[in-house]
């Protein structure tokens, strides 16, 4: 119909010429012009709304990856010829790589061989340091330490050894250069008897042996640098302490494991069972107690941060055992079986704990690999087995890869993408046993002081504080803004409401920083001195307005005026401020008499509440003050817009106004009050700056309307930029971020789509 | 009596007392927060009278007073309503290593203002309150006395302030525009680097000219230290209420005054003097002292940009919504959409700038534009585009509703009128409709910067910072530096109030920052109040 009519139009404009064939006749410019415009605006139209869509798909984008499952790639098998058949020991081989993963080892016998990945080629080391090593019985790493060994010989040695990767930079090019050293050798065994196992650690205090010889017997070693000597020159001194230990159980120990501060030492034995003892004096070795595994202990392993050890048996099974204090009990902490993981198949050969997170890998004797991760109690991975036995497996130091050696004489590297271990929908939701608590429970703690740090990402905390918030805002908010928009719409005089009614919705355009910050630092500390006053208040004003509404009625109608008028509004007013004032005024008389002296104190003894400066009463003010203004102004619009003529039906049928508003008004405009409680509700549950400011923003679950919280928004706020781009805690403040705008978009159109079927309901009249 | 109660009850007159009691406590919060801001914010630029207080060990204590309440728990059978106790900011800092004192009433044996004392506003450790002993330059006295000292000291302050201004020009401009350029020369070797071009002419006269800037760079800060040394040629002992003395060179000093000896219209004057001197200065002292210049001029800066970046786009959404879509299910289902987007909490917008804006298009940027800053982010890391663009994406539904609204409103007729009379239809938009629903759009964008002003949460994810340390405007090509961070009245507020060292000391800088702040935000949202009132009536009588 348009083209149309501008054709004609433009017929008239232009006259048709004889060159009407030709590309530029301002009618066809109009008509290109025209299109063109409509192109545009469309697709401008779209674009916008297309991004509003786009937000929601990019946060989802940042928050999947949270749930991919791990992978893990076979990148290259290369042959270990020294390895080559069945019945090797795997207590004689150990491997390891480089942070980089380009250089690997194998470390056989006191042999080391090194490969150079990607491409799997041996290498050739410039200087191999000279030591005897045909007599190496045991292989035994330093947890923690990579690269640290301590070889156990056949004469009741250990002789300590590392391999270091020196780093160099040539025209930007990374060159890595393996370098092998051997230590001093010590007696472990004083009857130099052969070692069959051996627990060897590197700690700060010094070097930590436990031998186990060819006849069962235990013995500890440690040697340790003492300062002494002269007077001008401090010397250094070794110092060697020894103690045998004996007891139940030890002559059947088949895997011993030491801690780092050099305080533990734990060891599994051949018919099922954990033994541990404190080692912290190292010449008085103490049990602490003998646990039932219920099969032979055939692998352990301490966690990163040596709390949680791994346990893995000739069944297969792979569980985790953290110690824990009985809190009935009391006193020393005593190991407790706390999880179990996917078991193997086969009996477990080896574990390797992750150098930065909760995860390890585990390996049997059928050749399954696995991954797993104590925290959120999942095995990611699962390599299946071909039937030859691993006997050495790694872990890369970042994480990134794996070395597993088998008895077929295959080095596989593998590279692992495995970058979110710790959540799964199970540990972000439900409460989960973290290390050094006692029960299960819902905690947000996502960073600490060190790397053995166990992230604790409870989401429900946050979610609670944010529900928390939400409610004692709109508990304040909402009855101060409903009843207030039911007398604006019904009963006030039209020129005091011309003036109310905007002075309360200018509030809505008030920044929340201010609302936060005069919440955190004017109204906390205040509410802090007049709280019983407060209290009173709260009492004792619908008191107040009952006896003077009362009183009023006795007045005679000619000084009372019509309802709704300024001197009601007045009245209100006096009422309001006379009772806070006289509240306020006796403040400490009725902390006196009600509060036995000093509130805080009473709270505390009677409810058992404590009484934090930041609270959540602070917040539902400073909250409820900023959401007032969207309540009442859209409850009172959805009041004021009902047909004044059902209004005027009512009252000439003979219904007081009373009836008319209980009856008719407040019935045909509930769903638009319900709107506007849903849009308030909407701008409470993501509210940043009010609860950022005026909480002590403490993740805490309580109810306990004196005591602050977290929510997600200030959670987002505070720990974002702090967050590691890419990483689990950057993702799960997106996952954050994603709950809210799923929440309040709910939220929001159920809100919409009730006031757009109002309005078409109303039109109708 | 029983039915009169009866009556009462169900006449609901007690229900609708209580919604009038709502409505005025509705009314009395939001006046009272006003009224709160304004009286904290306002009195902060009063030059307030210094009251020095003799006690009974003989002590004295001078400065402001700052507020009188009961002691908790005081009350004893002599003192049934307890004791009372004043707040005084003493000032001092240095001296005192507090701001602000306690004094027991019961201790007070007599309070004075003396005209004499003199308020010495420094550049560093906050005010001085005491007396002048003697007025030096170098090692040779001046002046002595608290009375020649103080005559000798005004024309000094104001010579050192002068000077002060040339050393600021000198470390902030001049020296800035060398530092500027080397950084610029080594960035051009780096790149060539990078790109493997080894044209040792090139690379000869870069390394020439980065040279003969760094000989430059030594001559001004030559000329720097002997400014310095003449900032430091004359000092000033003073003492304090008790006699403690305190040397300070005249060039720390800001501004000296004796409160006590104004009249009102002096004091009338130096209000709007302070006034001035917060809007227009840099902060000092972490922010807690001077002014908030360039919170204002970064507020101002990132709401230019966004105004740039949402007005196109809302206006173009609302036009295709109103005037070309085909109206329907879509067009509902999108509008509810805006709606939603309007609701989504601001805080999510600063997620998704974070990581859409700042990390994914920042960094692409940073790869293939400025490589030879890297590891150091440009584009990759919080800057004032950033953070223009994320609050445009928040305020875009403010846009696009405001518009709609302005559309609405245009007469049925205008539209046919146009098109009947041969306009196409993109011409009667721009020449007909566009100018009717201008006001329209102009309340979307006045309510959009009025919304953008008051946000804090998204900016500090995506480029605000507490100190920046050059304004995103300069004289230096490209003029407009999208790339860097700035500083925001709101933050300004959440950092001073909360991240300061010495909050009870900060808060009347936040209570200015406050109030200025709210003072804009609400003349806005009153303007656009009326621009919409306006095209309403005009309108409704143009319809007519």
């Amino acid at each position: 119909m348009n083209d149309a009519d501008t054709t004609n139009q433009g017929e008239r404009l232009a006259p048709p010429s004889p060159s009407a064939s030709s590309i530029l006749t301002p009618r066809m410019v109009r008509r290109w012009l025209d299109h063109g415009a409509t192109g545009v605006i469309t697709i401008g139209g779209w674009a916008t709304i297309f991004s509003i869509f786009g937000i929601f798909a990019y946060l989802f984008i940042e928050v999947a990856p949270l749930f991919y499952p791990a992978s893990w790639t076979e990148l290259i098998a290369v042959r270990v010829d020294a390895v080559e058949g069945a019945g090797q020991d795997p207590r004689n081989v150990s491997v390891g790589i480089d942070g980089y993963r380009e250089v690997g080892y194998v470390l056989r016998e006191g042999n080391p061989t090194f490969y150079a990945f990607p491409s799997g080629t041996p290498m050739r080391l410039a200087s191999v340091p000279n030591f005897e090593h045909e007599d190496v019985t045991v292989t035994a790493r330093s947890p923690g330490t990579p690269h640290r060994y301590g070889l156990g010989t056949r004469t009741g040695q250990v002789l300590p050894f590392s391999v270091d990767f020196r780093v160099t930079f040539e025209n930007d090019v990374r060159r890595i250069e393996p370098v092998v050293t051997a230590g001093e050798p010590f007696d472990a065994v004083p009857t130099g008897a052969p070692i069959v196992w051996l627990a060897y650690r590197e700690t700060e205090s010094g070097t930590i042996a436990a031998a186990l010889d060819e006849s069962g017997r235990l013995f500890l070693t440690k040697i340790q640098e003492a300062v002494g000597g002269g007077l001008f020159a401090l010397e250094r001194e070794v110092e060697t302490l020894r103690a045998e230990i004996t007891g139940e159980g030890v002559e059947a120990i088949s895997v011993l494991l030491l801690d780092d501060p050099g305080e533990t030492l734990v060891g599994g034995t051949r018919d099922g069972r954990l033994l541990s003892w404190d080692i912290s004096t190292i010449q008085r070795p103490r049990g602490m107690g003998v646990y039932s595994v219920g099969a032979p202990v055939t692998a352990l392993s301490y966690l990163i941060g040596d709390r949680s050890i791994v346990v893995g048996t000739e069944q297969g099974d792979v569980a985790v055992w953290m110690p824990q204090i009985d809190p009935d009990v009391g006193g020393d902490p005593r190991l407790q079986h706390i999880r179990d993981l996917t078991p193997h198949a086969g009996a477990v050969t080896t574990i390797s704990p992750s150098l930065r997170d909760k995860g390890f890998l585990t390996a049997d004797a059928t050749g399954e690999v696995a991954v797993h991760h104590s925290t959120s109690n999942q095995t990611l991975i699962r390599v299946p087995g071909n039937g030859h036995a691993v006997l050495a497996a790694t872990f890369a130091p970042k994480v990134d890869g794996a070395l597993v050696l088998n008895d077929a004489g295959r080095l596989i590297h593998y590279a692992v993408e495995n970058d979110y271990p710790e959540s799964t929908f199970a540990s972000l939701f439900r409460p989960v046993l973290y290390e050094g608590y006692d029960e299960p429970l819902h905690v947000w703690q996502s960073t600490g002081g060190s790397d053995a740090f166990e992230p604790k990402f409870g989401l429900w905390p946050l979610m609670f504080g944010t529900l928390k918030g939400t409610i004692y805002a709109m508990l304040l908010a909402t009855p101060l803004a409903v009843l207030g928009a039911i007398y604006t719409a019904m009963f006030m005089n039209p020129n005091v409401r011309a003036v109310v009614k905007p002075v309360v919705e200018i509030m809505e355009a008030f920044p929340t920083v201010v609302l936060g910050f005069l919440a955190g630092l004017w109204l906390a500390p205040l509410l802090e001195t007049i709280f019983p006053g407060v209290v009173a208040a709260l009492i004792a004003l619908p008191l107040a307005v009952t006896t003077v509404c009362i009183a009023w009625q006795f007045l005679p109608a000619t000084m009372r005026g019509p309802s709704g008028n300024v001197t009601e509004l007045a009245v209100f007013f006096l009422i309001l401020c006379g009772t806070v004032w006289v509240c306020l005024q006796f403040n400490r008389q009725i902390e006196v008499w009600f509060f036995d002296s000093d509130y805080t104190h009473w709270l505390q003894s009677t409810f058992g509440l404590a009484y934090d400066q930041r609270n959540a009463l602070v917040i539902a003010f400073a909250m409820g003050m900023a959401v007032i203004p969207t309540i009442f102004s859209i409850s009172e619009d959805s009041l004021s817009n009902i047909p004044r003529h059902l209004i005027a039906g009512s009252l000439a049928l003979g219904a007081t106004p009373w009836q008319t508003l209980t009856k008719l008004v407040i019935i045909s405009a509930s769903p638009g009050l319900f709107s506007a409680l849903m849009i308030g509700l909407g701008r409470v549950v993501g509210e940043t700056m009010i609860v950022l400011m005026a909480t002590g923003n403490t993740p805490v679950l309580d109810m306990n309307l004196f005591n602050g919280f977290r929510t997600l928004s200030a959670n987002i706020a505070v720990e974002m930029p702090e967050a590691p781009h890419g990483g689990t805690l950057y993702r799960l403040l997106f996952l954050a971020g994603l709950l809210l705008f799923v929440f309040t978009s709910i939220v929001n159109t159920i809100a919409e789509v009730i006031r757009q079927r109002l309005r078409t309901r109303y039109s109708q009249f | 009596m029983a039915t009169r109660i009866k009556k009462f009850l169900g006449s609901g007159t007690l229900f609708v007392w209580f919604c009038g009691t709502a409505v005025a406590a509705s009314v009395l919060l939001v006046s009272g927060v006003l009224l709160l801001i304004m009286i904290n914010g306002l009195g902060f630029f009063w030059p307030h009278a210094l009251v020095e207080l003799t006690l009974t060990d003989g002590t004295r204590v001078l400065g402001e007073l700052k507020g009188e309440e009961v002691i908790p728990h005081s009350e004893t059978t002599a003192f049934p309503e307890g004791k009372t106790r004043v707040k005084l900011k003493i000032g001092n800092r240095d001296l005192y290593g507090l701001d602000f004192r306690w004094v027991d009433t019961e201790r007070v044996v007599s309070a004075d203002t003396p005209t004499d004392v003199i308020a010495v506003e420094r550049r560093e450790w906050g005010n001085f309150y005491g007396r002048i002993r003697e007025v030096r330059r170098g090692g040779e006295h001046v002046a002595s006395g608290n009375e020649d000292g103080w005559t000798a000291l005004v024309p000094l302050i104001d010579h050192a302030n002068a000077l002060h201004d040339d050393v600021a020009h000198l470390q902030r401009d001049v020296i800035g525009d060398v530092n500027y350029d080397i950084e610029r020369i080594r960035l051009k070797l780096r790149a060539l680097a990078l790109q493997g071009q080894d044209d040792p002419v090139r690379i000869a006269v870069l390394e020439a000219s980065l040279q003969a800037l760094e000989r430059r760079y030594q001559e001004h800060v030559d000329v720097l230290r002997t400014l310095s040394d003449r900032l430091n040629e004359y000092s000033v002992v003073l003492i304090e209420t008790n006699g403690r003395e305190l040397s300070l060179p005249v060039g720390h000093i800001v501004n000296a005054l004796r409160p006590n000896a104004m009249g009102l219209f002096e004091k009338i004057g130096t209000y709007f003097i302070n006034f001035w001197s917060v809007l227009s200065q840099e902060p000092r002292e972490a922010n807690t002292e001077g002014g908030i210049f360039p919170a204002i001029f970064g507020t101002v800066m990132m709401v230019l940009i966004m105004s740039v970046a949402v007005v196109p786009f809302g206006v173009l959404a609302a036009f295709y919504l109103r005037e070309y879509a085909r109206q329907g299910l879509i067009v509902r289902v999108i509008r509810v959409a805006v709606n939603n987007l309007a609701g989504v909490p601001s805080i999510v917008f600063g997620v998704f700038g974070l990581g859409f804006f700042v990390y994914a298009v920042g960094g692409t940027l940073d790869t293939l534009f400025y490589p030879e800053a890297l590891p150091t982010p440009t584009f990759g890391t919080g800057g004032i585009l950033w953070a223009s663009l994320t609050l445009a994406l928040l305020t875009v539904p403010v846009v696009i509703v405001a518009t709609e609204e302005g559309l609405s409103a245009v007469p049925r007729e205008y539209r046919e009128g146009s098109l009947a009379l041969g306009a196409t239809k993109i011409e009667s938009m721009i020449r007909v409709i566009l100018p009717c629903a201008l006001p329209g759009i102009l309340t979307g964008l006045i309510l959009a910067v009025a919304r953008a002003t008051g946000e804090v949460a998204p900016l500090m994810l995506t480029g605000v910072v507490k100190l920046a340390p050059a304004l995103p405007l300069d004289h230096h090509f490209p003029f407009i530096h999208f790339e860097r961070k700035f500083m925001h009245l709101g933050f300004h507020i959440f950092d001073v109030g909360f991240q300061s060292p010495n909050v009870e000391a900060a808060k009347p800088m936040v209570y200015v920052t406050t109030l200025i702040l709210v003072m804009v935000v609400i003349l806005l949202n009153l303007s656009a109040v009326a621009i919409r009132n306006h095209m309403r009536k005009k309108f409704r009588s143009a319809a007519v």
